[in-house]
């Protein structure tokens, strides 16, 4: 055993009792919070139990899976397939609107400071109504079908990826930038020349992780109506198809594997 | 102390006079009521490299800042080609700022882009339009300008190498080089060799006396080590506090003055 070669005594933490009191106080919040969020969403595991019978039916039912090609698969590929398009163009179409607000949106590449608020604005309203409801707005305005879907995706995803590029500019080195602004680069000049080039990669990354998320909430959109395989779903349940929709969901599944593989496979030959 | 000073070339016939090209008078500058420049004068002239110095905090890059426009002056003068800069707003006065170029500590490249197209960038105050948007339009004589830059600086060979993928001495000399594609008259330099190994620090040094020279720029360049001052530069401005401790010929940066320079509480003392 070696003994240290010199020990010195720790001097008290100042506050030390203050910093305590405020922990304590934190965990308590947390727990009266809990409480009220069980009681207030009827958090009830008993019932769970109680319908495990109607849960076990419901399977039984859709076990096997119908997997008619004619009547089922085919029809379960083909609106999958839409639902990619709808993910796809979802994504790609509000690059436009997303890259231009996210460039108003930052401080360092913003003409004015009105435009950099206006732009949070639009940003913030554009994520907070969720595309689910874009997708029952524009159900109603160009009837059902796939294109009310891309026109929710590009809303909301616009919303999002505007305000994600728009961190992705303020996070970045500036010092380019303010290199080219010495140069006698005009502010447009400067954002094409330094800022968007500093954070290209990270856009192609975020835009992948969009597109991921997307061709999922294609998903959901289908079941309000709004195209493709969500639609088909929400047919299969209301006609007590459950074989069927099994069918449907594990096509789902591949699809989403399939897009996720992809896309985190870009994403890594990227960061290289 | 030993100083090892190279002889500079002498002067070509007809060689331009050394025109001084940049007046600094009177500069005063405060944040927050807190003098940070009181009085500051000198003169830059073509064909000579300034070296500044002083400890940290004794204002050096804001006064080059002050001169770039990236800070605000209180009050003084900043007369560039004769032309008082304070007189001017606007698209007039880029223009006539675009003859003075920066060269920063951190370089400040594109790391994305490839050499040539970071010098190319260089030309930006003088391009406008959609094409000036992209590299993919810059015209053939401006990359063949900047083709030019680059071999000034050494680097014609990494012309096409993304500059993330050069080292700090070569990135250095890209933005040197982006400077000449500016074609700057002036170059600013705020420690533009301090992230530098000694070697590229001699190096980078070196191409800013040789410009100042041969190309007839005026270089003021930042610096922590008063070695390579007096091995590079021809004069010095030694800042204390805000204020001008000495400017004058590099000989006058002798051991003493240095120890003057970068004593602590100078205020007491
Ligand atoms: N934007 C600012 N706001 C407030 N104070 C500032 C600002 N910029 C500089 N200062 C202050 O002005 C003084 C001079 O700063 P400056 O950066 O010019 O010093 P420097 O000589 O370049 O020092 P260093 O050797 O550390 O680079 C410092 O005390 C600094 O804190
Ligand atoms: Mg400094």
């Amino acid at each position: 055993m070696s003994t240290p070669a010199a020990t010195l005594c720790v001097p008290k933490v100042p506050n030390s009792g203050w910093r305590i009191t405020s922990i304590i106080t934190a965990i308590a919040v947390f727990i009266v919070l809990h409480v009220f969020a069980l009681r207030g969403t009827e958090f009830e595991p008993a019932a769970l139990v109680t319908g495990a019978e109607g849960m076990a039916s419901f399977l039984a039912d859709a076990f096997p899976p119908d997997l008619d090609w004619e009547s089922v698969l085919a029809p379960a590929l083909k609106a999958t397939t839409v639902t990619l398009w709808i993910g796809l163009l979802g994504t790609t179409l509000s690059i436009p609107s997303a890259l231009l607000l996210a460039v108003f949106a930052s401080r360092t590449t913003t003409p004015h400071k009105t435009i950099y608020q206006l732009s949070r604005a639009i940003l913030s309203f554009f994520r907070a109504v969720p595309d689910i409801v874009f997708a029952l707005i524009f159900v109603t305005a160009v009837g059902l079908g796939p294109f009310a879907g891309v026109l929710a995706l590009i809303c909301h995803n616009t919303g999002v990826m505007g305000k994600l590029w728009a961190e992705s500019i303020e996070e970045t080195d500036s010092g380019p930038q303010q290199a080219l602004s010495t140069v006698g680069a005009s502010r447009l000049q400067q954002v094409t020349h330094a800022a968007l080039p500093m954070v290209l990669g990270q856009f192609v990354g975020l835009l992948l992780y969009r597109f991921d998320v997307n061709v999922r909430s294609s998903l959901v959109l289908g079941l309000v109506g709004a195209g493709g395989i969500g639609l088909l779903i929400n047919q299969s349940i209301k006609s007590f198809q459950f074989d069927a929709m099994l069918t449907q969901i594990l096509v789902v599944l591949v699809l989403v594997i399939l897009v996720d593989q992809l896309s985190s496979f870009i994403r890594r030959k990227l960061e290289v | 102390m030993t100083t090892l000073r190279l002889p500079h070339p002498p002067l070509l016939q007809g060689a331009p006079p050394r025109e001084e090209i940049l007046q600094v008078e009177n500069l005063t500058k405060s944040f927050g009521g807190r003098t940070v420049l009181d009085g500051v004068n000198f003169t830059l002239t073509r064909g000579s490299v300034v070296a500044f110095l002083g400890a940290n905090g004794s204002g050096k890059s804001t006064t080059l800042k002050c001169i770039m426009g990236l800070e605000t002056l209180d009050a003084g003068s900043i007369k560039l080609n004769g032309t008082e800069l304070s007189t001017l707003r606007g698209t007039a006065l880029v223009r006539v700022r675009s003859s003075v170029a920066m060269i920063f500590q951190k370089i400040h490249l594109v790391p994305r882009r490839t050499a040539l197209e970071n010098v190319c960038a260089g030309a930006l105050g003088r391009l406008s339009g959609p094409a000036s948007f992209s590299p993919m339009f810059f015209p053939r004589e401006l990359k063949e300008e900047a083709m030019a830059a680059l071999a000034r600086v050494g680097l014609a060979d990494r012309a096409h190498e993304k500059a993330g993928r050069l080292s700090g001495g070569q990135a250095q000399r890209v933005a040197v080089a982006r400077a000449l594609c500016q074609r700057a008259s002036v170059l600013l330099a705020d420690e533009p060799v301090s992230a530098l190994d000694p070697r590229a620090a001699e190096e980078v040094m070196e191409l800013l006396a040789e410009l100042a020279r041969e190309e007839n720029l005026a270089v003021a360049a930042v610096l922590h080590q008063p070695n390579l001052a007096v091995r590079h530069a021809d004069s010095v401005v030694g800042l204390i506090d805000g204020r001008i401790e000495y400017s004058g010929d590099i000989s006058g940066l002798d051991a003493s003055m240095q120890a003057r320079l970068y004593t602590p509480n100078r205020a007491a003392a």
